[in-house]
């Protein structure tokens, strides 16, 4: 049946409605939300990790304070980041020995891998010392990550993975440096600065807090250490000129205990070298686990450049306590003595890297290989200077006198570039030396570099890099080297020394098997003996090692375990490999 | 008699376009943000973001950005759909007025299966989203700072797929440096 056109669409063609008009725009603005079916709900990622167990065994639950502080006494454990509090790195194990290591082979491996977008892709490395107890290893990662794998077998028993924003502001690299283990929880420092503590058994986190301002420019990526019942923690960031600072936690709770800065305000002891507000950005963050004599119940802590980092100018004085060694009280915090190797630092310096605690002819001493080139040797009940000897081929920053320790500045930053020695990250990387008790040698891992210092002035605006000039190493492969050295603390002299192709940013281990291990930059996992040097053995890991190897056994056999993957400031020590294959495996290593 | 008819139809269109993020986009906070290169860009992006035209893929972030609600129990909520033939989330920014829980709704409006990966803490959620099916994930971000989310299958997420959780946010009170209030950049201070 035909109709009769109506009214209302004669019109249509020259004048639409206003209303129509409206509902249609209205229907432009707002598309419903399809109503399908809800198939799903998200599952976490590990849920499709068949292959995981989910639980470790609760092995942790017996490690505290007191049963670290023995930990020589079960040497198939590495119960604390330097295998024990003093510092040393070595093992009493010796199944593997300088007659059999050359039999020494993979017995398992464990790849991490990276998926999706992280923060500082192009620089995440895995810097980590993983943790042993009782069979079961604790090892953190870069963003976040933290896996509890049997030792023996290296199946991943558990996984935490913290959410890293994209945007935190890490001067350097992507990475963690390890986890520490007690009362039945692991410890670790987020890159954003959240102290997590998760049950050992199942991964679950039991506390968090907050001890970094992200926004200042602050972030974290050492390895706690428990002492007592505390959790000390250190942040990062002296690029960012913030207030460094060093933290008390206690293990059960996560309450806040104490926290002290390493830069002075106004009023307190050492303010006096600071000029007007530059306190305020003075940096002296604290990014390196420290060291701790329960005897003396003393912890050694090292402390990181002056803000900004190449610019003195803007903060004429010491600059105390950057670039130090704090000797403080763990159950408060109070200082009671620090030594500062490079006074009013303007090379970036930093000066955390280790303290060693070592007893020679019945005295209490402590061994520091610092960036600056020197090796310094210092009693450790008063900081008075034994010796500072030079470790590094070439220093020409300036001297340090050998029993005053008085230093003479030589070359400084300038405006066009000056080409000082060492580079930036310095003589000796944060990777660590290590101390046999046997040869009563030390063994570091040394960086040969130079670099061109630039001096500029820089604006301070917060959460933005905070430099005062630029600097960077040699390109030329020709103009760098490393070495493991091993040095007499008797004397200050080099006892021997490996020459290897690149800087040496790999620490060392010591066993009672009379071997030291080191990783080389160019994935070599290298066996000496330890009294004459020799290369006793070689393992290509495929990646270069960036990290800390550590020994322990499990029913009665012996591993040693060492993190490949390479990356960090390549900037600062070795830019001739900046494009060298990254990795992210752990590989364990018995005798057949 | 035609008068007040017209009057009613011009405020009914009023409202309706104030309703309307095109008619937001007048504002002098954003057209200030037009440099020519921002112009330059959004000149270009029809061209770029008709896949196998330009290029294949979408620009990041292409499906806009919305602020996630928050319920009475403090939990933030929002929806994002696949469109179809797109690759892209839409939106493809959400923001949290600050940290905690964020449950989302997903819908794969797609010809193709997708999935959600998401950050959290504790270990990444991954949300599988069959053609034409719902599906919800709920994740705790608890810091202030840029999250990455994508689709996992095949080349998805280089070809758009690729999302951000903004967490706004200060540092708790505790964590902040002692030292007196500091410039912040761009005149933030």
């Amino acid at each position: 049946m035909a109709t009769r056109p109506s009214s209302a669409v004669r019109r249509a063609p020259t004048a639409p409605s206003p209303f129509i008009v409206a509902v249609l725009l209205v229907a432009a603005c707002s598309r419903p939300f399809p109503q399908y079916p809800v198939a799903e709900h998200s599952v976490p990622f590990t849920a499709l990790n068949a292959r995981q167990v989910g639980a470790a065994p609760p092995v942790a639950q017996s490690v505290t304070g007191d049963r670290i502080a023995r930990a020589r006494a079960e040497p198939q454990n590495w119960l604390t980041y330097y295998g024990t509090y003093d510092g040393q790195r070595h093992s009493a194990l010796d199944q593997i020995n300088t007659g059999n290591v050359k039999s020494l082979r993979p017995a398992w491996a464990f790849q991490a891998g990276v998926i999706g977008l992280i923060a500082n892709p192009a620089t995440y490395s895995f810097e980590a010392t993983p943790i042993v107890v009782d069979g079961v290893m604790y090892v953190s990662g870069w963003d976040g990550y933290v896996w509890a794998l049997d030792a023996a077998s290296g199946k991943v028993l558990w996984r935490y993975r913290h959410a890293i924003p994209l945007d935190v502001p890490m001067c350097c690299g992507n990475v963690n440096r390890g986890v520490a283990v007690a009362q039945g929880k692991v410890f670790f420092a987020t890159q954003n600065g959240h102290l997590v503590a998760l049950d050992a058994a199942t991964g679950r986190p039991a506390w968090d807090e907050v001890f970094v301002d992200v926004r200042a420019g602050e972030s974290a990526t050492m390895a706690p250490l428990v002492v007592k019942n505390v959790v000390l923690v250190g942040s990062s960031g002296g690029e960012y000129g913030v207030r460094g600072h060093i933290d008390a936690f206690d293990l059960g709770t996560g309450r806040r205990v104490w926290r002290r800065y390493n830069v002075p305000k106004p009023g307190e002891p050492g303010a006096e070298t600071w000029k007007g507000d530059s306190w305020q950005r003075g940096g002296g963050s604290a990014w390196v686990t420290g060291t701790y004599d329960p005897e003396l119940d003393l912890v050694y802590w090292g402390t990181a450049n002056p803000g900004p980092d190449f610019d003195g100018d803007v903060r004429p004085g010491d600059n105390l306590y950057t670039n130090s060694v704090l000797a403080f009280d763990p159950d408060d915090g109070s200082l009671k003595w620090h030594y500062q190797w490079t006074p009013h630092d303007v090379w970036d310096f930093d000066g955390v890297n280790e303290n060693i605690l070592f007893d020679q002819s019945g005295r209490k001493l402590l061994a520091h290989f610092d960036r600056n080139g020197y090796f310094f040797v210092l009693d450790r009940t008063s900081g008075k200077l034994v010796r500072a000897t030079r470790f590094a081929d070439r220093v020409t920053w300036g001297d340090i006198d050998s029993t005053t320790g008085e230093v003479t500045v030589r070359l400084t930053p300038t405006p066009q570039g000056a080409k000082i020695c060492p580079s930036p990250s310095g003589a000796k990387e944060w990777p660590h030396a290590a101390y046999s008790p046997t040869t009563g040698w030390l063994y570091a891992p040394v960086v040969e570099k130079c670099g061109t210092y630039k001096l500029r002035r820089s604006e301070f605006r917060e959460g933005m890099a905070y430099w005062g000039g630029e600097a960077a190493a040699d390109h030329d492969p020709k103009e760098g080297w490393g070495y493991v050295r091993a040095m007499d603390p008797a004397t200050g002299r080099q006892v021997w020394s490996h020459r290897t192709e690149h800087p040496m940013v790999g620490s060392v281990l010591t066993t009672a098997g009379g071997l030291v291990f080191a990783g080389e930059p160019t994935g070599e996992f290298d066996a000496f003996d330890a009294r004459t040097g020799e290369l006793l053995w070689q393992f290509q890991t495929g990646s270069g090692i960036h990290g800390s190897p550590i020994t322990y056994s499990v029913n009665g056999k012996q591993y040693v375990a060492v993190p490949s993957g390479w990356g960090g400031w390549m900037k600062g020590f070795a830019p001739e490999l900046y494009g060298a294959t990254r990795g992210s495996a752990l590989f364990a290593f018995a005798l057949p | 008699m035609r008068r007040p008819r017209r009057l009613a139809a011009l405020l009914a269109l009023a409202a309706a376009m104030a309703g309307c993020d095109y008619v937001r986009l007048l504002r002098p906070k954003v057209l200030k943000q037009l440099n020519p290169r921002v112009v330059r860009m959004v000149d270009f992006l029809p061209e770029v973001d008709n896949p196998n035209e330009a290029i294949v893929a979408r620009l990041f972030a292409h499906g806009g950005l919305s602020n996630a609600r928050r319920g009475r129990d403090g939990v933030f909520r929002d929806r994002i759909r696949v469109p179809k033939d797109q690759y892209i989330w839409e939106p493809a920014i959400i923001v949290m007025e600050r940290s905690g829980d964020l449950e989302l709704e997903f819908a794969n409006e797609d010809q193709s299966f997708h999935m959600a990966f998401l950050p959290a803490n504790g270990e990444r959620e991954v949300l599988e989203l069959p053609q034409h099916t719902r599906g919800t994930a709920r994740v705790r971000l608890d810091h202030p700072g840029l999250y990455w989310f994508g689709c996992p299958v095949a080349n998805h997420a280089g070809r758009g797929m690729l999302g951000l959780i903004l967490v706004k946010g200060e540092t708790p009170p505790a964590a902040r440096l002692d030292r007196p209030r500091q410039p912040r950049p761009r005149g933030r201070d």
